[in-house]
């Protein structure tokens, strides 16, 4: 029924397949827009944060895929401006996920913030003294230019690119796309870096706040660097994902090896870093306000087996086997370090959301715990239906991976081979 | 952010905040404006079925975009740098002048029980073109085009009074699941049409008798031996088991004796279409 939509020369599943494979997603979706429809209705009474937890799920969510979602950029940036061709395998599908991450997060963001028919205050009446201003601005104009970048994916679907107007408008906008590669390293690197900020900066959270240069903490360098860093590594898992689910090969080897070895390398200069900056944190920042270091760990379940997990067994152990080339060209060890980098992320941001909240900084304050309520959950569980479904539709009907009809044919010639030889 | 908000002041910071603003965001404008300019020129100057053909051919695998003289051995390994259209390259215009003149003995190339008249000269879309003596010239399909496509289910023609050009589309055909652009060999204006069952498809007056865009002669052999290697392929990609035996004759219709194929993708890929 939709075979004239499907990119010519790739195989897709069957319609009713596809209806099957959405249909779980949909149902979550659906049970997760009432979650949110709640929140907004009712307000955040329907969640379990309060004064002390003013950041839960929704923000460690919005944290995680905004730097999972640095593939983007910064595969636009390494293939656009520092032209490195292989990466032209991954960038559309990089594009589609940076996408469906930004504007979950802004989704998910919207019924945390609430109001949202105010949404305009943020950009009319902002505060200039807040880090968030710059995120917010940051962040609207980099989804602005992420969708731009996806309408030549867009565009060039099968039967779009029928009509003379979308050809030619693909054409022109994809030979300015360098343009919005350049804006887009920008306004990440700035909103990446604020994001960091907004936890260094946070005097009153000593588990927390960091020094750094000038007005900027140390967290504003580490959250660019470990977003860089694990950017890539979410491209690879996702392409390894697609290829394992479509039981299909969709880029060469050397793509994914080039996004281990660019995620590695990255992932060594962050743990090299983070270690360095939790040292001085550790001996320095913290006593010098008043905090032994050691108390923050002195909380359970948050002990310093959290520390370790994050910086050695997330960090600096994919980062090794990234940066080994024979264990880099095992399809299991890179992609495991992928996933390990993307874990290691995530708990980077969890620590720096959930605990930083959890530990008690004042004489009378408790040490508090924080579980979400299931409307929490189900607004997590939409933004997530969400990226699947607009992932699902982008794979079966663009063309996320132009090397897979080559690829197609590669492995036929391989196949062939024997036929062939002498043959013509 | 604004100036008449409440609390604004001009500070070196908000002035730095502000400028790096509306500088994305001028920036963002002006590159969709710019294309969207550049895109309604294109249009205005009929740039769209070239653009189509370069988009095709940028999509092409590697190993099909192969430059004409590396099917004729003199290359080992060389992309097409010009899309398939020889009347600009340096390189083929050098290695022309230097090689010596085909000497052509039989009317037609027999390759594979297909016939290859070498009156005629061929485009790599598997069309030729005929110099007929009127000043006009015929087009029509090759035989292994014309095997590919057999009984076609549909043929769109234009109408006589339009032009074509190089690589852009001369006509459409439809086979089982393919809609096939056939790309057009020459530039110029439609004098008449014909259709599968006529000697030929078009009859074009060319805006200018320059061929050296199309393969004749000694390079016709090497070409076709490529073709079926291709065309090998593309049917083993599709699920269709090798069946063409060494000395065997491809039959009228291949896609008759391929129904599990997707006839669309193997089209595609012979009638370089992405």
């Amino acid at each position: 029924m939709d075979r004239e939509f499907i990119t010519r020369g790739v195989k897709r599943c069957s319609g009713g397949k596809f209806l099957l494979w959405i249909l779980p997603w949909v149902a979550m979706l659906i049970f997760g827009l009432y979650s949110a429809g709640l929140c907004l209705v009712k307000g955040l009474n329907q969640t379990n944060m309060d004064n002390r937890f003013a950041f839960g799920l929704w923000i460690f969510l919005d944290l995680t895929v905004i730097a999972l979602g640095a593939g983007a950029f910064f595969t636009g940036f390494l293939l656009y401006i520092l032209k490195m061709k292989e990466l032209r395998a991954v960038i559309n599908s990089a594009v589609v996920i940076g996408v469906v991450c930004y504007s979950g997060a802004m989704c998910a963001l919207a019924v945390d913030v609430g109001q949202p028919l105010r949404f305009w205050f943020t950009f009319w009446y902002p505060n200039v003294h807040s880090m968030l201003t710059e995120v917010t601005f940051c962040i609207t104009c980099y989804l602005t230019v992420l969708m731009i970048e996806y309408l030549p994916i867009v565009l060039k679907n099968r039967k779009l690119r029928d009509v003379p107007e979308f050809l030619v408008f693909e054409h022109e906008l994809h030979k300015l796309i360098y343009v919005l590669a350049g804006v887009g390293t920008f306004l990440s690197f700035f909103h990446q870096g604020s994001l960091g900020g907004l936890y260094g900066v946070l005097r009153g959270r000593p588990f927390a706040f960091r020094e750094g240069l000038a007005i900027w903490p140390s967290t504003f360098f580490l959250f660019i660097l470990s977003a860089a860093a694990v950017g890539p590594s979410f491209v690879l898992l996702t392409t390894w994902l697609v290829e394992k689910i479509s039981k299909k090969r969709l880029v060469r080897p050397e793509a994914m090896q080039m996004l281990g070895r660019i995620s590695g390398l990255l992932l060594a200069v962050y743990v090299l870093l983070k270690t360095i900056d939790t040292l001085v944190w550790i001996n320095r920042t913290s006593p010098g306000n008043g905090f032994p270091a050691a108390q923050y760990y002195a909380w359970h379940p948050f002990g310093t087996w959290i520390l370790f997990t994050e910086i050695a067994l997330l960090g600096m152990v994919p980062a090794l086997i990234l940066l080994t080339p024979k264990l880099r060209a095992r399809t299991g060890w890179l992609v495991s370090a992928a996933a390990m980098a993307c874990c290691g992320v995530a708990l980077n941001r969890f620590v720096q959301t959930v605990q930083t909240l959890a530990v008690p900084t004042l004489s009378f304050d408790k040490f508090m715990t924080y579980t979400p309520s299931w409307q929490e959950v189900g607004t997590f569980l939409a933004v997530l239906a969400y990226g699947v479904l607009v992932y699902s539709f982008s794979f079966r009907y663009f063309q996320l991976f132009p090397d897979e009809r080559e690829l197609k044919l590669e492995v036929a010639q391989v196949e062939e081979e024997p036929a062939l030889v002498g043959r013509y | 952010m604004l100036p008449w908000n409440y609390g604004f002041h001009w500070t070196a910071g908000t002035m730095i905040f502000m400028g790096a603003f509306y500088t994305v965001v001028v920036i963002v404008a002006s590159t969709l404006v710019n294309a969207a300019l550049r895109s309604r020129r294109a249009l205005r100057t009929r740039q769209a079925e070239r653009i189509r053909w370069a988009e095709d051919f940028h999509d092409l695998p590697a190993r099909d975009r192969q430059c004409r003289h590396v099917l004729t051995g003199e290359f080992g390994y060389r992309e097409c740098p010009n899309a398939f259209d020889c009347r600009q390259c340096e390189t083929h215009a050098k290695l022309v002048a230097s090689a010596a003149p085909d000497r052509i003995s039989e009317p037609e190339e027999d390759i594979f029980g297909m016939a290859f008249p070498l009156d005629r000269v061929y485009h790599r879309g598997h069309t030729w073109v005929h110099s007929e003596p009127d000043g006009t010239v015929t087009v029509g399909l090759d035989d292994l085009g014309r095997r590919l496509l057999g009984e076609p289910d549909r043929v769109d023609l234009p109408q006589p009074g339009g032009r074509v050009s190089v690589n852009g589309t001369a006509w459409h055909a439809h086979k089982r699941n393919a809609d096939v652009r056939i790309l057009s060999p020459v530039d110029g204006e439609i004098v008449a049409t014909g259709g599968p069952d006529a000697p030929w498809y078009l009859r074009i007056r060319p805006d200018r008798m320059d061929f050296r865009n199309l393969l004749g002669g000694h390079e016709i052999r090497p070409w076709v031996m490529r073709e079926m290697e291709r065309l090998q392929l593309a049917l083993s990609a599709e699920g269709a088991a090798p069946t063409l035996a060494d000395g065997g004759v491809p039959v009228q219709d291949i896609a008759a004796v391929y129904p599990q194929a997707d006839w669309d993708a193997v089209c595609g890929e012979m009638f370089l279409e992405a």
